[in-house]
């Protein structure tokens, strides 16, 4: 009894462990696909038998009633569900039945009570919102400034792009004026027409989840490298006949030259020089040959006048446009830039050979009289 | 030929006195005066404009607030410049009408055949140096090509300064136009007046008569021949060593 063999403890070694990496296999072979299926949902149905019913409803201490229904269906269609994300992973302190008492007195109060659960797994995006505009607005007392679930739902949350329309339609539940603008606008309309890949969202502008707010010097200063991400594409303008020169021609304009002094110098300091959205509009842009464009050539004179008061109809010719120097187009500054490409460098190269020639002679002349 | 109408010295006594000639009347020495002031500041303070992104203009113009004041002194200079181009014109004008405008400034054909001359004795071709009037072609040159690069400079200039105005009896075409002269402009003037102007006034000889208002005899004899010869009805060339000036 007390002798063991060692042949039979080095047998009985292998086959435990052997066992157990079947019993691994096993369990991962097995785990994954029940992942998968939604079947670590243990919460879901059990809450669902309460909160399936279309009539549940609770009043709060404000008097405001809150319907207590949750679809089972968009649960099945959101993407934390089916993830087996469990619906304590957000209200996190009801555990048992009967629930604990509520802590809230508002509507808003628990939607922004709620909203903080998110940040348990999207930290980084969470810590974004906190440094935007709209985070700056709740500092300053509205409420009603967006959390995390006002835009991307709370029980519903789907993939926020798909179709990317959807990002102008969820923040025009409060931007409405913004969106009835947008939606009109060449960007909007092809967006909603077409789901055009190309044009922008709102976001793409913006930025998602630290929106700024883009009325200060900074972002008005910076507008023109932000259209610039796409209009100085040439790849991308080309599918639509518009010029990539635009930014570059700009920037060579009294008002470009201007503008990017102050964003590499005085960023913080308003300053009113034209930037795109000046003249095209921000986001009413449309076609430049759309009648409502403000840079229309038929509207053009009075968009000038918005900050050239009083300017005559010539004045809009002083624009050369995001157009290169051409003789047809703009035959003055042609002209004039062939006279100082030609005449004047000839007159004054004639003069700097005629003094080198001057002082050769007298130089020439110096060692001459040297010499005996 | 005959006359001589400055003060020369008729009593000639054994010791030779210098004759001094009046070349610069006080008004075209302070004209000259002030195109000097109103062009170094308007050229100091429009470099910096025209090159912005360079380190050492936005070291000048550090701030918004200095921006603003290198264009009014800018503004300044150029109704200083402005006043001096107008009186000169003015002057002319005046003296126009009156028929007394001189017209030793025009160029000639003898220009030319000075300038060709010239050219060939850089060239080490002739020997003979051309003899010159009150102004040679170089003079001339250099006024010439002042006279209008400073009306371009004007006239650009203001199309800039009241670019609103302007376009009420222009075309708006000339406002972009206005901005590349007035750019190219000012810097091709700078280059000129530093290579061929210096040159010949500091350079090549020390002549102060702009602002002395005088040319000495010898001087006279050297370089303004004709005028000389114009004036006193002598001859140029005192003797063999002097006169060729090579």
């Amino acid at each position: 009894m007390r002798k063991i063999k060692l042949p039979a403890l080095a047998a009985g070694l292998i086959a435990s462990a052997l066992a157990l990496s079947w019993a691994l296999l096993v369990l991962i072979v097995s785990v994954r696909p029940a992942q998968a299926d939604g079947l670590a949902q243990e919460t879901e149905k059990y809450c669902l038998s309460c909160h399936g019913n279309p009539d549940l409803k609770m009043t709060l201490p404000s008097g405001e009633q809150v319907s207590l229904y949750i679809s089972a269906e968009d649960l099945q269609h959101s993407v934390h569900s089916p993830a087996g994300i469990e619906c304590e992973a957000c209200h996190t302190e009801i555990k048992t039945y009967p629930h604990p008492p509520i802590t809230y007195t508002t509507r808003r109060e628990m939607a922004r009570t709620y909203y903080l659960a998110c940040q348990k797994c999207h930290s980084s995006n969470y810590a974004k919102t906190q440094d935007s505009m709209h985070a700056q607005a709740a500092a300053a007392g509205n409420l009603d400034a967006p959390v995390c679930t006002d835009c991307h739902g709370a029980h519903n949350v789907r993939p926020p792009d798909e179709p990317r329309a959807l990002i102008s339609t969820t923040c025009g539940k409060c931007h409405t004026q913004i969106n009835q603008d947008y939606v009109q606008s060449v960007h909007g309309g092809d967006l909603l027409t077409q789901d055009n890949p190309d044009v922008p969202v709102c976001t793409d502008c913006h930025g998602v989840h630290n929106i700024q707010d883009p009325r200060t010097a900074q972002f008005r200063v910076e507008t023109p490298d932000l259209c610039a991400r796409c209009h100085a594409d040439a790849e991308r303008m080309s599918k639509y006949g518009l010029s990539a020169d635009v930014y570059g021609l700009y920037n060579l304009s009294w008002h470009g030259v201007d503008v990017a002094v102050y964003k590499a110098k005085w960023p913080t300091i308003w300053h009113e020089s034209a930037v795109c959205t000046d003249c095209h509009g921000i986001h009413n842009i449309r076609r430049t040959s759309d009648p409502a464009s403000k840079v229309n050539p038929a509207n053009l004179l009075s968009t000038c006048q918005e900050c050239h008061p009083g300017v005559g109809a010539n004045w809009t010719a002083a624009w050369i446009g995001h157009n290169r120097i051409d003789p047809q187009r703009t035959p003055f500054l042609y002209y004039t830039e062939v006279f100082y490409r030609s005449l004047t460098p000839i007159v004054l190269w004639a003069s700097i050979l005629y003094v080198a020639l001057q002082i050769l002679h007298a130089a020439v002349e110096r060692v001459r009289r040297s010499l005996p | 030929m005959s006359a001589a109408d400055q003060p020369v010295n008729q009593n000639s006594a054994p010791v030779r006195i210098e004759r001094v000639f009046q070349r610069f009347t006080l008004g075209q020495r302070w004209e000259h005066l002030i195109l000097i002031v109103s062009f170094t500041i308007l050229f100091l303070t429009g470099i910096p404009q025209k090159y912005r992104f360079t380190e050492w203009s936005q070291w000048l113009l550090s701030t918004p607030q200095r921006v603003y004041w290198v264009r009014q002194i800018h503004h300044t200079a150029a109704l200083l410049l402005t006043a001096g181009v107008l009186y000169h014109l003015g002057n002319a004008l005046v003296l126009m009408a009156r028929r007394r405008l001189s017209s030793d400034m025009f160029p000639t054909f003898q220009d030319v055949r000075d300038a060709w001359q010239m050219l060939r004795y850089l060239l080490f071709l002739t020997r003979e140096k051309p003899a010159f009037g009150k102004y040679n072609f170089e003079q001339k040159f250099t006024y010439w090509f002042l006279f209008f690069g400073l009306g371009i400079m004007v006239v650009s200039g203001f199309i800039l300064w009241f670019p609103e105005v302007v376009t009420r009896f222009l075309p708006g075409g000339v406002v972009p136009a206005a901005f590349l002269a007035h750019s190219n402009e000012a810097v091709i003037a700078a280059i000129f007046i530093v290579v061929w102007h210096f040159f010949h006034v500091h350079f090549q000889r020390l002549n102060l008569s702009m602002f002395t208002g005088k040319l000495s005899e010898e001087e006279m004899r050297l370089y303004h021949a004709n005028e000389f010869e114009r004036l006193t009805g002598e001859k140029a060339d005192l003797d063999e060593t002097k006169g060729g000036s090579q």
